[in-house]
């Protein structure tokens, strides 16, 4: 049986940090990951990282514009800590050997992103994700730690009223191991593809979240869902929001700068909910392209330009669409991109469970709240990936050692043999189409009450179905089928919190808008949801927002 | 838009190693639009027709790396390559998993390999106990001094180019197109202290068995172009240490031999290139070769026009030099 002081369950941006944290305290420290490290969805965040280090610019800016664009339900005590470590987590990234790009004095370049009063968006190209998992990748590579590459997580072992380890599954050799740790980190992303029209990478599929919501931590805000507003057509490839940071115009059929009704201060660069409801609108009031959609409009920026600091960008759209952005505009339509919400943590990362911590895009701290703005996930990941590592090596070191039993393995073995053993029952990927389909159609940008609750239907007879759901591959190695149901069954669980948190919150904040509540209605509702896991289905009770110096005000861009 | 259908017939490498006596192909046969990357075919086929095939896939945008494969015998990702072409000119779009590693199952290959060799150059800044980092603050970097990285932070390592080597096919210690892209992108950085010695280390571990093919540089696909940043570690190792392995010394040699006659003498090259024993080793070789080509015995005449030559030579020696940032 392995053993480890910390286990670190995701090797992206914030698995990461908070191993080297954890690693830097002295302890024994695994990751666990189902991807290699460097294929984490991490690395396709493109426009930046946000940090007031400009002259101009301010950390009390960067907190305003971070409450404001939350909706205030963002907690401004966590908001406040997490933009005054900006300024020293983007010079420890650049120290670790991060290739940013660079103004013409040699200082790092800064580009203007959605609902922010400056420039603060610092970036290296349109890959800063990928520049941030490389350096960070590189900088833990010259430490020991445990690797457990490409190998699930199946649910938590918590016992005593605390964290004692995790079972996973080594996809190469099909088997599965109860892993001791006195505390674990959950740091494996989030639940995208729980739509079928996502950016998000495949493997966002909130394997951690589940496990932890099985576990019975509290999930916080879960029905905040962020859309992007520009994915390219069809494929839901991600546009960054730095294309209209670097002067990209949305334009609607007849040619008009739709913006200007929606955001008469700031255009384009309003808050990517703001953005997302204007398109809709657009395409749904008629005046979109005929197959639904908006143009995106960077040819006037010139050719270099595009190509230097938008290369990717060029790159995806000759790629995935045939489209040269250069010479002609880029056909976008939302589609989901980032969960505000995640496991419960407080600024320290710690969830309702003892031993359990949880950062980055899985955990919810809350300084999203009901929006985030766009440059501040990566930021996120890395304040609070150190934060979660560093409390998971304080509470290690007072904890007494981890107990797991072969009851604990056997228990999970034999759930998950039997849906390979059974002849007959569903395949994974048919649940999971017909639950993106139920999400993408009745869960999206305007919520409607009775298409939630007939989608709360709809995920609750998924979730029926799927206990008697079947792996059809029999190889023990490598295989994905079972993965697949894995993931599905994880899936299932939180579209249900998503739906329940909508279906209850009877007003429209950040991302969330109901038709019928279409105001924010802050007496009522200015409170974090919390989902714990019950009989029938998630428990919902609420806490409060942790309100520092900010009034909550009208937002308006 | 609804846009016509091509039929997709996709024939796929099937292997379990721990089930299967031999690799087979399977047909799998789907309507797609021309434009629909490989990758969306394959998880069609898995979600639609056999949830038993098997193979990476993550974030399906060129940018995860986990696709790379065979996709009618060229190292490709499949997320960014099309059907379209591919029928168009194969007829059928035959998929196969990656070459130089072992395969795992199906379209899967064990990577470790791979993954030891990135780690072997030592991927990340080494101290340079003369320039500390800035306290407080970033190390301040000009635009020109970005630009010397080139292509190489576009890096996803995905191991096309790993795939594509003969080099690594014919000499299991070929540090690989991808790590030495690595390197040159360690070396480069003003932020780095060790460039000399990554330099002198490579000398013998493998920079000089690169063949010049560029075949990376043709399956890359994020343009990183391996083979143009391993010709500019040679040129910055010679500069630092000069010809200390026969694979610099026979640039050196090959570069003076053409300098001073225009010509190679190839009994001279043998000799700049491994010594005097060297030659010797080699000089059964050497006699057989010489009944074929006995000039090769002879000295070369300088070539007609070789002032010219000298000339060019001139003007690149007045060039600025390549290697300081």
């Amino acid at each position: 049986m392995q053993r480890h002081d910390v286990v670190v369950v995701g090797a992206g941006l914030a698995g990461q940090r908070a191993a080297l944290a954890a690693v830097a305290a002295g302890l024994d420290v695994a990751i666990v990951t189902k991807l290699h490290p460097l294929r984490s969805h991490s690395g396709a965040a493109q426009g930046g990282i946000n940090a007031a280090v400009g002259k101009e610019d301010s950390v009390d800016t960067h907190i305003y514009d971070t409450v404001k664009g939350s909706d205030y339900l963002g907690d401004q005590d966590a908001i406040e800590f997490f933009c005054r470590e900006a300024g020293p987590t983007v010079v420890e990234m650049e120290h670790f050997g991060t290739i940013f790009s660079r103004g013409d004095d040699g200082s790092l370049a800064r580009r203007p992103f959605g609902g922010a009063g400056f420039p603060r968006t610092i970036y290296a190209a349109d890959r800063t994700g990928l520049a941030l998992l490389q350096a960070l990748y590189e900088r833990l590579g010259t430490e020991a730690f445990t690797l457990y590459e490409e190998w699930d997580l199946t649910s938590l072992i918590v016992r005593d009223g605390r964290v004692q380890g995790i079972v996973a599954f080594d996809r190469r050799h099909g088997d599965f191991a109860a892993i001791a740790a006195r505390s674990v980190v959950i740091a494996t992303g989030p639940a995208g593809r729980i739509y079928g029209r996502t950016t998000n990478a495949h493997s966002c599929t909130g394997d951690g979240i589940a496990a932890a919501y099985d576990a019975g931590a509290a999930l916080k805000d879960m029905e905040f869902v962020q859309f992007h507003p520009t994915a390219l057509l069809e494929s839901s490839i991600l546009i960054t929001e730095g294309a209209r940071g670097e002067g990209g115009i949305l334009k609607n059929a007849s040619g008009e700068r739709f913006m200007a009704r929606y955001a008469p201060h700031v255009f384009d660069l309003a808050s990517r909910d703001v953005v997302s409801r204007a398109i809709w609108t657009e395409v749904k009031e008629g005046r979109g392209f005929p197959g639904d959609f908006v143009h995106l409009e960077l040819m006037h920026l010139g050719r270099e330009k595009i190509e230097s600091r938008l290369q990717e960008i060029c790159d995806f759209c000759r790629s995935f669409a045939g489209i040269d952005p250069v010479t002609e505009p880029i056909p976008v339509m939302p589609a989901q991109h980032y969960m505000m919400g995640g496991v419960s943590t407080n600024i320290r990362g710690e969830t309702t469970i003892p031993g359990l911590f949880s950062a980055g895009e899985a955990a919810c701290v809350s300084i999203h709240g009901a929006n985030r703005l766009g440059g501040n996930s990566l930021l996120e990941t890395l304040v609070f990936g150190k934060q979660a590592g560093e409390s998971a090596a304080a509470y290690t070191a007072k904890a007494p050692a981890a107990s797991v039993t072969a009851d604990d393995l056997d228990r999970e073995t034999g759930r998950i043999r039997a849906m390979s053993d059974r002849k007959d029952g569903e395949a994974p990927a048919k649940l999971r189409l017909e639950m993106q389909h139920t999400m993408d159609e009745l869960v999206g940008i305007y919520r409607v009450p009775a298409e939630l609750v007939e989608a709360l239907r709809q995920i609750r007879a998924l979730k029926a179905r799927y206990r008697s759901v079947r792996v059809e591959d029999t190889s023990k190695r490598y295989n994905l089928n079972l993965t697949d149901a894995l993931e599905t069954g994880h899936m299932l669980e939180l579209a249900e919190v998503i739906v329940a948190g909508a279906i209850a919150r009877t007003e429209s904040r950040g991302a969330h808008t109901r038709v019928d509540f279409p105001k924010r209605d802050d007496g009522h509702w200015m409170r974090h949801t919390m989902a714990t896991k019950t009989a029938d289905g998630p428990g919902l009770s609420y806490a409060p927002v942790a309100y520092t110096r900010w009034e909550p005000k009208e937002r308006v861009y | 838009m609804p846009e016509a259908t091509v039929t997709a017939n996709f024939d796929v490498y099937r292997y379990d190693p721990a089930t299967d006596a031999a690799p087979r192909y399977q047909r799998y046969t789907l309507q797609l639009a021309p434009h629909t990357p490989v990758l969306t075919g394959l998880l069609r086929i898995r979600d639609e027709l056999d949830p038993t095939l098997t193979l990476r896939y993550s974030c399906r945008s060129a940018i995860c790396g986990s696709c790379a494969m065979l996709v009618n015998s060229k190292s490709r990702l499949a997320c960014q390559t099309p059907v379209g072409p591919e029928i168009e000119q194969h007829g059928r779009i035959v998929i196969d998993p990656m070459r130089n590693l072992p395969v795992l199952r199906d379209l899967v290959v064990e990577m470790t390999t791979f993954w030891s060799k990135y780690s072997r150059i030592e991927p990340h800044l080494i101290d340079d106990p003369a320039h500390p980092m800035p306290v407080g603050r970033e190390t301040t970097m000009s635009p020109a001094q970005v630009e010397r990285f080139k292509e190489t932070p576009r890096c996803i390592a995905c191991g096309a180019c790993y795939s594509a080597c003969p080099a690594v096919e014919a000499d299991a210690e070929f540090p690989g197109p991808m790590a030495l892209a690595k390197l040159y992108r360690f070396v480069v950085d003003p932020r780095d202290g060790a460039r000399r010695e990554r330099l002198v280390k490579i000398q013998t571990e493998g920079l000089w068995l690169c063949l010049r093919c560029h075949l990376c540089t043709e399956a890359c696909p994020k343009d990183v172009q391996p083979s143009q940043r391993i010709r500019d570690l040679k040129e910055m190792a010679v500069a630092v240490q000069g010809g200390t392995e026969p694979g610099s010394r026979h640039a050196i040699g090959f570069k003076d031999n053409i300098r001073s006659t225009g010509t190679l003498n190839e009994m001279k090259l043998v000799r700049q290139t491994s010594g005097l024993l060297g030659m010797v080793a080699q000089a059964p070789q050497g006699i057989k070769l010489s009944r074929k080509k006995p000039e090769i015995l002879h000295a070369p005449k300088k070539i007609e026009g070789q002032e010219e030559l000298e000339k060019l030579y001139e003007l690149l020696d007045d060039a600025p030099p390549k290697e300081e940032p």
